[in-house]
């Protein structure tokens, strides 16, 4: 069987989870009386890393409850000096505590030159960069035997120097990496946005075979430019976005994100609903 | 190897305002001296660095904001302001906590140089840094003596309210924990 068709069938056969939130404690108590309307959460897993009893109490409430998918960001498998082996047995010893159906990082680097940057930073698309991840992603999964998903960023900044375009780069990752996407649709129209080009261009090249997740959110920040924030309501063009890719792309689930000023539950709970009713529209679930 | 090079240059430029614009007076001189020698970042990416510099700022605002919500509700917008005027360097610690503590200690130094309005809510970010020293980081014990009525102005702000006059009256604060792994016990009059 070759390493393609591995890989797909070992995505295919990830259960099939439905439309979850990103979790913030602040809507901990409200979350849990409308318990059967959300589907999964998923969770910032660097805020359980090094975290105190309390905020593991927590963890283990929601676990009760809920299916939960941890998500990182600070491990930085885009970074040239190698990948931190502290920080990534934390991570596999938070993931076998969570026995998630996988986790999932970014395609992008956090740290550098001993800074740490908080959020994903772009990579030039470049061969170099293609074998640092690929690198970094086996140390990973030699580490943490759950299937990994990697998302893509949305930046304002591109390298110069690139030797592809952006998705060639993205499905060389996936590819030589064996990971699945988790495919950012408010990203790729932001990214679109200030970058130029058009989302459907840049979703028709990629490998949407591999996509098992998809988050999606609002699109404006502070300074009054697209650039990946979630405070805002769902603009249509992403409903537009989302739906195109939920048609195309096997997904098993869809998480909800939101930053910043958080609207109230209830409106969270209206576009979970309605991104549920698109995947079962187009049979991702029932 | 060059991608670690262009990384480090990146890092730099994205979270350390002097440096960047050092850089963009003369970007192939700075790129030379931090050792590059291909296609690098360039005065045409000088806006595109900027904003990314806004987004990593925005998103270290977002998290301090989440963890010093009292402070962030008594200053209003001069919140965003008095952060956006700290975090012109990057982040001293890897985590959020410790980012939060970093603007504390610059509140402190604004409010002993320059004063911040109102008085009291210094005493609530002090108050605040010291929760997060107790939850955050291996402090067994922590105690702080502030001059304002903290837990009267914690319920005001709670409900929405904007506390008028000075509240002047001493606090006395203590979190304690029994061993590491116990749950954090908190006292406050
Ligand atoms: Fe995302």
């Amino acid at each position: 069987m070759g390493r393609k068709t591995e890989i797909t069938n070992l995505l295919a056969h990830l259960p099939r989870l439905g439309v979850g939130l990103a979790y913030r404690e602040s809507f901990r108590d409200e979350l849990l009386h409308h318990q059967s309307e959300v589907d999964f959460v998923e969770i910032i897993g660097d805020h359980y890393i090094d975290a105190p009893p309390e905020r593991m109490d927590e963890l283990a409430l929601l676990s009760e409850h809920f299916t939960i998918l941890p998500h990182f960001t600070n491990l930085s498998l885009g970074t040239a000096e190698g990948i931190d082996p502290v920080y990534l047995e934390k991570i596999a010893n938070l993931i076998r505590r969570l026995n998630p159906p996988w986790w999932s990082e970014h395609i992008g680097f956090t740290r550098a030159g001993g800074i740490h940057l908080g959020q994903s930073a772009p990579l030039p698309f470049t061969q170099e960069a293609v074998e640092v991840m690929t690198k970094n992603i086996i140390t990973a999964r030699r580490a943490i035997a759950t299937p990994l998903m990697l998302e893509n960023v949305c930046s304002p900044l591109a390298w110069p120097g690139g030797e592809m375009d952006e998705p060639t780069f993205i499905s060389e990752v996936l590819r030589s990496g064996g990971t699945g996407l988790l495919l950012d649709v408010s990203s790729l129209l932001n990214h679109a946005v200030n970058l130029g080009g058009t989302p459907a261009t840049f979703l028709e090249k990629l490998p949407l075979d591999r996509v098992v997740q998809v988050h999606f959110s609002g699109g404006q920040d502070a300074c009054g430019q697209l650039v990946e924030s979630r405070a805002h309501p769902i603009p249509e063009a992403l409903w537009q976005l989302l739906d195109d890719a939920v048609a195309r792309a096997p997904v098993r689930c869809i998480c909800l994100e939101r930053d910043d000023v958080l609207p109230p539950l209830s409106e969270m709970l209206g576009e979970v609903e309605r991104a549920r009713a698109i995947g079962r529209q187009h049979q991702r679930w029932s | 190897m060059e991608l670690a090079l262009q990384q480090k240059l990146l890092a730099q430029l994205a979270s350390d305002r002097a440096f960047r614009e050092t850089f963009f007076a003369d970007p192939a001189r700075v790129a030379a001296s931090e050792g590059l020698t291909g296609e690098a970042l360039s005065q045409s990416h000088c806006e595109q660095l900027r904003q990314f510099a806004r987004v990593l700022q925005h998103r270290r605002l977002a998290q301090v904001g989440e963890l010093l919500p009292l402070t962030h509700k008594a200053l209003g917008t001069r919140f965003a302001d008095l952060f956006h005027n700290y975090a012109i360097t990057p982040p001293s610690g890897t985590r959020p906590c410790e980012d939060a503590l970093g603007f504390v200690r610059h509140l402190k130094q604004h409010a002993a140089t320059e004063g911040l309005e109102p008085e009291w809510s210094l005493s609530l970010a002090r108050y605040e840094a010291a929760q997060i020293e107790a939850t955050w980081l291996d402090e067994r014990l922590v105690f702080r003596c502030l001059p304002h009525a903290v837990r009267k102005l914690s319920a005001l702000l709670a409900v929405g309210d904007v506390p008028a006059g000075s509240y002047r009256r001493l606090s006395l604060a203590l979190w304690w924990r029994t061993s590491t792994r116990s749950r954090l016990k908190h006292w406050l009059r």
